[in-house]
């Protein structure tokens, strides 16, 4: 392991190729982990298709994919528990099922996803028994208690593994893991069991582990916290790589649509991008709704109604307001106009379009001024072309301009709050 | 308590080889004729002396009936250990596996074929005891793998159908009826050096777990567990399993089926040393070795001159003791 005397560049590990797809003839030397084109079926049920992908020292890569998609299958595949049925695991460049398990445990550790152990033994002797593998003369870094501090755990020495919470357990089989000495550590779902904290808690250690070399590898079901914390994603879907790279390139709404069968949005907010999921759309047609809004009055119910299967517009909006910016990440169409600007004739023309092609038009309690007083103009025409036009109770207090007590009379129905709205459409179901 | 583990365990250990000592002692003092101290250390000296009645007493029938006993104790004990630990079942004992009912199908036979001297009765016994440990082994093996759930449901079974086949037997036999069911109760009664030598067989079984207590500790995990941190898991199951099969067959051969030392001593020795193995199996060695004794003596003066068979004592101990572990031990859990 200590071959290496250059230090991997931050946060990358772009080197001469990208490593897509690493797994070529010739570059073994290079690569920790090697799987080309490997099979694998339990009796004839196949669980892995045509899987090859190649790991380098110091890659930090998360696996996600569907329940049964084949993670843990490919853990015990790669720790050489089980036998490809073709193709090849490579582990530094030999075939991980011809290696003894004592030689399988110095090259690749494992943090199992159950850990059963009802026995009354005290942490030290549990972590200890990660050097089985390694001779006495082999354990120059340390002590299990010096590996217990490197994890921050150094007080737990002493405590019974069957008192442990199921956070600090997780950490006591990781140490248990990292006493093999192993380059490449697998995890398979270490997060699943665990609270958000410990869940920060563990991802910053692999973090930590990752940038003092350690290879990671870790299967996760939290596509926010794999988009966050890994290098590299692998996706697997249904036995295949879905996508390899980059966590921004691969978790696209149109992959995860395809792998998961959900709707995904991506949302840049406070620094950070993250997803958010709605199930797939019904498939009837429940109608289209036009929400006249702004200021982040309409942000929920446009989620809600995108979730609940309506087609959704918006308009007008400036761009850059928080409910254009919702609006912009569903992906549904609006009428905006530049950022702080008031409603201008081409916007206002494109709103009263979306408008007419609405089964219902909605007035959220967007506070009303000269700028968007054109958007309530808007609403009486579609009023008078005896569109359904409700608005939210709250509007007429926020109406600088006068103009919503206008349309009073003309069959502007009022609701009091979002919830009473969306339980009348619920109830209707189509519009 | 918890901060305690190496203390609690050393001071146990201690503490048993002390026990253990006390009861070899008191155990070769006491019998229908008492032998002091001074008596003990003086034949223990002087070596075997014809004639002298005391001396005979020791040499000849008190020494070779306790060394028998320890020796089986402490067989069936480790025994215990190593098959609760593999199965991941505290309710194992040495004769789940079936070599003991195997065993006694052999000694029945012996019995009522009238080859009940000596080696016939442990080499009938040793080869009933390995074939059922054999049958059992071929059923539990499936792609060269040894599946130990499969090991030990079979194991049951056969036991119960080994059973049945030496009930049809006893019901035959006739005037030998009293000598199989005596036997199958367990006795030292009238042990002596040939039935020692025989024991001694154990010693080596007993040893070989002790370099795979590191082994056993993992695989108190799970057997996938233990592949993953490198441990050669078929391997040292073969081992083992061969290991507390010969001991129980040994052990068997030479006293019949003694019950409840294999189940308790094991776990009362977990609880005074803790679950690692480095500890546990010479504690069960000693253990087993002392409460075996410990039950012959009471066996044979009890009801002086009668003999209560051994195997009746350390259940009428032992049963009663494990319902009061098995209480604690939920209480605890």
């Amino acid at each position: 392991m200590s071959g290496g005397p250059e230090g991997r560049a931050p946060g990358g590990q772009d080197h001469v190729r990208s490593g897509e797809d690493g797994a070529q003839p010739g570059e073994d030397g290079m690569n920790i982990l090697a799987l080309r084109d490997v099979d694998f079926a339990y009796e004839e049920k196949p669980v892995l298709r045509h899987v090859s992908f190649a790991l380098r020292p110091g890659d930090f890569v998360g696996v996600v994919g569907p329940n049964g998609s084949g993670k843990s299958t490919l853990v015990d595949l790669i720790d050489g528990m089980l036998r490809p049925g073709s193709g090849e695991v490579l582990v530094q460049g030999r075939p991980a099922h011809r290696y003894r398990r004592r030689e399988m445990a110095r090259e690749v550790a494992l943090v199992p996803q159950q850990f059963a152990l009802d026995f009354d033994l005290s942490v030290r002797e549990v972590v200890e028994m990660g050097d089985y593998c390694r001779a006495k003369s082999q354990q120059p870094d340390g002590d299990a208690e010096s590996t217990l501090a490197r994890l921050g755990i150094a007080g737990l020495a002493p405590r019974r593994f069957s008192e442990l919470s199921g956070g600090e357990k997780q950490l006591v089989v990781l140490a248990q893991a990292l006493r093999q000495r192993a380059g490449l550590l697998l995890l398979d779902e270490p997060a699943s069991a665990l609270d958000v904290a410990h869940q920060l808690q563990l991802f910053d250690l692999l973090r930590m582990l990752n940038s003092d070399g350690l290879t990671v590898l870790c299967i996760l079901h939290d596509l926010n916290l794999a988009m966050h914390y890994f290098d590299k994603l692998l996706v697997l879907s249904q036995g295949e790589v879905a996508a390899f790279g980059r966590p921004q390139e691969v978790l696209t709404p149109e992959l995860l649509e395809e792998v998961y069968g959900v709707h995904a949005y991506v949302h840049h907010h406070a620094g950070r991008t993250f997803l958010t999921f709605s199930p797939r759309r019904r498939r009837e047609v429940r109608g289209r709704v036009h929400l006249v809004c702004g200021g982040g009055t309409g942000s929920h119910l446009m989620r809600e109604l995108v979730d609940d299967g309506y087609d959704v517009s918006a308009g007008v909006l400036n761009a850059l307001d928080g409910d254009e910016a919702v609006g912009r990440e569903l992906g549904l169409p609006m009428a905006v106009e530049a950022p702080f600007s008031p409603v201008g004739d081409r916007a206002h023309a494109e709103n009263v379009e979306l408008m007419a092609l609405a089964d219902l038009v909605v007035l959220t309690d967007v506070p009303i001024g000269n700028g968007n007083a054109r958007n309530v103009e808007g609403i009486s025409g579609a009023l008078a072309a005896g569109k359904q036009v409700w608005a939210a109770a709250g509007v007429r207090e926020n109406d600088f301009t006068g103009t919503v007590a206008q349309l009073s009379g003309s069959g502007l129905r009022f609701f009091d709050d979002e919830a009473q709205l969306l339980a009348e459409l619920r109830r209707r179901g189509r519009l | 308590m918890t901060t305690l583990a190496r203390t609690r365990s050393w001071l146990g250990l201690s503490l048993a080889i002390g026990v253990f000592v006390a009861c070899l002692l008191v155990s070769l003092a006491f019998g229908p004729a008492s032998l002091s101290l001074h008596d003990l250390v003086h034949y223990a000296i002087t070596g075997p002396v014809h004639g002298d009645p005391g001396n005979t007493i020791f040499w000849q029938i008190r020494l070779p009936r306790v060394l028998l006993a320890f020796i089986v104790g402490a067989s069936l004990s480790v025994a215990g250990v190593i098959l609760q630990d593999l199965f991941l079942n505290p309710l194992t004992d040495p004769y789940v596996t079936g070599v003991s009912s195997g065993a006694a199908l052999g000694a029945t036979i012996g019995i009522v074929l009238h080859l009940s001297e000596l080696p016939w009765m442990a080499v009938l016994a040793l080869v009933g005891g390995f074939a059922t440990l054999g049958t059992v082994w071929a059923v539990a093996r499936r792609r060269a793998r040894i599946d130990v759930f499969v090991l030990l449901l079979a194991g049951v079974t056969i036991s119960y159908l080994v059973t049945a086949v030496i009930s049809v037997i006893m019901i035959r036999a006739g005037q030998d009826m009293d000598a199989i069911v005596y036997w199958l109760l367990g006795s030292f009664s009238g042990r002596s050096w040939p039935e020692v030598k025989v024991a001694l067989f154990a010693v080596p079984f007993m040893i070989v777990p002790l370099f795979f207590t590191k082994e056993m500790n993992i695989l108190l995990q799970g057997e996938k567990r233990a592949m993953q941190l490198g441990v050669e898991v078929e391997t040292a199951k073969r081992v083992l399993l061969v290991a507390a099969g010969a001991l129980t067959a040994i052990a068997v051969s030479v006293s019949g089926i003694v019950g409840f030392v294999g189940l308790v001593v094991p776990h009362i020795c977990r609880l005074l040393v803790g679950p690692g193995h480095r500890r546990l199996l010479p504690m069960a060695l000693l253990g087993g070795a002392a409460m075996m004794g410990i039950a012959d003596l009471l066996s044979r003066t009890m009801l002086a001159p009668t003999e209560i068979p051994v195997g009746v004592v350390t259940t009428f101990v032992g049963a009663p003791l494990f319902v009061y572990l098995l209480r604690r031990g939920r209480k605890t859990a």
